[in-house]
């Protein structure tokens, strides 16, 4: 008995040491970063020749270390700054900048999406980079929507500077439209317009014989279906969040309609069922596979139409691929989310000078216009993207998206976690419109009300 | 300073010592030994299994969310508010969730386990039998054990596809048992597709371990029960199966806490947002833990599940003592 507990104690004794020395080691980690942080900020730029960035990136095109580095050669032959290019995926970025913020492990600098630039940024993890933005032009060389995202609401600071953007829009098959005798600059002028184009595609069972579907969009395994939702939700005068994004306004009357809709799309079999089950590549995948006659994707999928080592497209449908603005609602022009990418500083970093180099090399125009080109996104200075607008008619298109078309969310910390919720319900609400066909508005409702609820109490957190 | 005089009995010459007493035992160098052998695994539990455990017990009562996330242990104490908002507080947002999450976790871990229990026991018996190749169909039956969680979520995720997916193919196109092609990744349907391919993960191993068992009963039992006119389903009810009851218990304990803790298969399969239908307590707290930062929340929802799992064991422990004893 006595053995038994002498061993107990040891075990006891041994866990509330190890637990005192991991909670010092922490709190000491902490201080010693936040001094080496600030020290390191004052370095002069004699200094930055030989110094090593590492920068984070995720999944740009292709070969995104490769191209990544490619760009940043000219930089590193220049300056004497060597950078160290690291892909984290978009799967996991999220945590790992999270984690790298909170402990002071990580880059010198990191991508990050636009909406999630505010919730970084209340990690505290991040440098303000207000004083330096005036080099690159500051606000008056993007556009406001996009220079937007780089700040976080009820703070004055810079924590991001906008990278690339990108906007979603209609894809058609051309050859689709003409077998189903529709004029594609009509096609999808309106909701209405949309929806007839599709019932019309609906009666095209195949293309040279392979099956068609007229349209398809992913379910709850896209990391983006709130991106893919809102502009519907947009066009029938609903919004996101109250104007003072206290409140979640997702239950209102208008977004209702919005979701509706696009569940009844769902309900009248001019959705594909079966894309729902899928996630926002995979039925990318479908559209350049020739399953699709239309679907709503980023300029990314433009560009990869023209490489030819892309071979998920099929011959025809890379042949016959057109982009068109996103449709209005009864009240409105039509709206597109944009979002994109922004550079961020980490406090931790030891290079911060380097660190702002590297940025204000990857923000000037032409270097802008490169790295856009090579992923298939648009440039997020608005010179450079003025110019990739004109390149082409589906460019215009795009382009037109971004200026006329692009609204993106409110920069708030707790968004992300919003997002999350909306797009818990959006799954739900499709799943149910997949097994019920059509739903009423009621169904809609309940789910938006909880969706709305969620978001609510997400909205009141606070550091209390 | 004590002034008091010796009494008789404290001028007595002491008792001789026990033989062996357990100060003089410890003294033995194989008890050093002992020690040293036994403490890196108690270090590495301490280490990995206590430390976490403590610290993910101590920030349940925490509220860690976004705006306290980078305080960590820091963060304001909240007291029990978590744990009422999980179990109690219909107002809170993330009640329901937990609700439903709860009760997915207990049909998905009922019929997973059944299921894995079932169909173990029923292809062991068929395997217990001499047949020509009974080795490789045994070699064979154990594929779906080897083949990792996460590649038999990929393989079941596009079998279930509705329009390109093996069962629907089979179902609607090939047999014609059905008319109208099921989105089984969708609604209702999606606990249903998680639930069987951890089933068919999971029947080898209950498999293997019946096997043995039965390989290992005396074959005197079921000859004198034919000797008096037992029949099959008398001697596997009256024979097989008691004997087989230790094997069931302990499959039946790990399986309810494997099943319970299933992560990889619905994550995969549906993604982190299964919807309400489908939904685990394990890809709930991952989701709110780790995707929205809820970390307190998260902290608190697992320690519940795992005061959960050690009343499962005390109840399984009770339930099955006399078997572990006997046995």
């Amino acid at each position: 008995m006595r053995k038994s507990r002498t061993t107990a104690l040891m075990a006891v004794a041994l866990a509330v040491l190890s637990f005192f020395v991991a909670a010092c080691g922490s709190s000491s980690d902490d201080a010693g970063n936040n001094d080496t942080k600030s020290n390191s900020n004052a370095a002069p730029a004699k200094d930055l020749k030989g110094q090593t960035v590492r920068l984070w990136i995720m999944n740009n095109g292709p070969k995104p270390v490769a191209d990544t580095q490619n760009i940043v050669a000219p930089f590193e032959q220049k300056t004497g700054i060597k950078v160290k290019v690291e892909l984290v995926g978009w799967d996991v970025q999220l945590d790992r900048i999270r984690n790298a913020a909170v402990s002071g492990e990580g880059p010198d600098v990191t991508q990050a999406g636009t909406t999630q630039v505010p919730f970084f940024a209340a990690l505290g993890g991040f440098e303000n980079v207000q004083d330096k933005v005036s080099q690159i032009g500051g606000a008056s060389a993007y556009a406001p929507g996009i220079w937007k995202t780089s700040q976080v609401e009820g703070q004055d600071g810079t924590w991001g500077v906008p990278w690339f953007t990108e906007a979603r829009t209609i894809y058609y098959r051309k050859d689709a439209l003409q077998a189903a005798g529709v004029d594609p600059k009509t096609a999808f002028s309106s909701q209405e317009a949309l929806k007839a184009t599709l019932e019309k595609l609906k009666a095209v069972k195949d293309i040279g014989g392979k099956p068609i579907a007229p349209f398809g969009g992913p379910g709850k395994k896209a990391y983006d279906l709130v991106h893919n939702l809102m502009p519907w939700v947009w066009d029938s005068g609903g919004a996101e969040l109250s104007s003072d994004n206290k409140k979640s306004t997702i239950n209102s009357p208008q977004a209702v309609q919005g979701v509706k809709f696009a569940t009844d799309l769902v309900g009248a079999g001019l959705w594909d069922k079966s894309m729902l089950e899928r996630d926002g590549q995979q039925v990318e995948d479908q559209f350049k596979g020739g399953r699709l006659a239309v679907f709503i994707g980023g300029p990314w999928v433009l560009q990869s139409a023209k490489r030819a080592d892309d071979d998920t497209w099929s011959a025809a449908a890379r042949k016959n691929v057109g982009v068109a603005p996103m449709p209005g609602g009864a009240n409105s022009k039509g709206f597109t989310f944009i979002g994109g990418s922004n550079l961020m500083v980490f406090k931790s970093s030891q290079h911060k000078d380097a660190a702002w180099a590297l940025i204000k090399y990857l923000s000037d125009d032409k270097v802008q216009a490169q790295y856009a080109n090579l992923m298939g996104m648009f440039p997020a200075r608005l010179k450079p993207q003025e110019a990739e607008g004109t390149v082409d008619a589906d460019h215009e298109a795009f382009y037109a998206a971004i200026k006329d078309q692009g609204r993106s969310y409110a920069p708030i910390a707790q968004w992300a976690q919003v997002e999350n919720a909306y797009k818990n319900q959006f799954g739900q609400i499709l799943d149910e419109a997949a097994g019920k066909g059509q739903l009423s508005d009621q169904d809609i409702q309940s789910g938006l009300d909880k969706a709305a609820k969620e978001a609510d109490g997400l909205l009141a957190q606070s550091a209390g | 300073m004590s002034t008091h005089s010796l009494t008789p009995t404290e001028i007595a010459p002491p008792d001789p010592p026990p033989p062996a007493t357990p100060k003089r035992r410890s003294r033995r160098p194989g008890r050093h030994l002992a020690y040293w052998l036994i403490a890196p695994a108690l270090t590495f539990m301490v280490l990995v299994h206590l430390i976490p455990s403590a610290a993910g017990i101590a920030l349940s009562f925490k509220n860690l969310n976004t705006f306290t996330f980078s305080q960590l242990f820091g963060a304001p104490w909240t007291g029990l508010k978590n744990y009422d908002a999980i179990l109690f507080d219909s107002a809170n947002p993330l009640h329901s969730g937990f609700v439903d999450a709860a009760r997915n976790t207990v049909i998905y871990t009922a019929a997973t386990v059944t299921g894995t229990l079932a169909g173990g026991l029923g292809i062991a018996l068929l395997l217990a039998r001499q047949f020509p190749g009974r080795r490789t169909v045994r070699t064979l039956m154990l594929a779906p054990y080897v083949v990792p969680s996460f590649v038999v979520a990929v393989l079941w995720g596009f079998m279930w596809q509705s329009d390109s997916g093996i069962i629907n193919k089979i179902l609607v196109d090939y047999t014609g048992i059905l008319h109208d092609r099921p989105t089984w990744l969708l609604g209702h349907n999606s606990l249903l597709a998680i639930i069987i391919p951890s089933i068919w993960r999971g029947i080898p191993l209950a498999m293997l371990i019946f096997l043995a068992g039965l390989e290992t009963m005396p074959r005197e039992l079921h000859e004198a029960a034919a000797i008096d006119g037992a029949g099959p389903w008398r001697r596997f009810r009256y024979i097989t199966l008691p004997l087989l009851r230790p094997l069931i218990a302990v499959q039946l304990l790990f399986g309810v806490i494997y099943s319970t803790y299933q992560f990889t298969i619905p994550y995969v399969m549906l993604g982190s947002n299964p919807g309400s239908d489908a939904d685990l307590i394990m890809t709930l707290i991952v989701r709110q833990s780790f995707s929205n930062n809820l970390i307190g929340f998260g902290a608190a929802a697992s320690t519940l599940l795992m005061l959960v799992m050690l009343i499962w064991v005390a109840v399984w422990f009770r339930a099955f003592r006399r078997d572990l004893e006997a046995s």
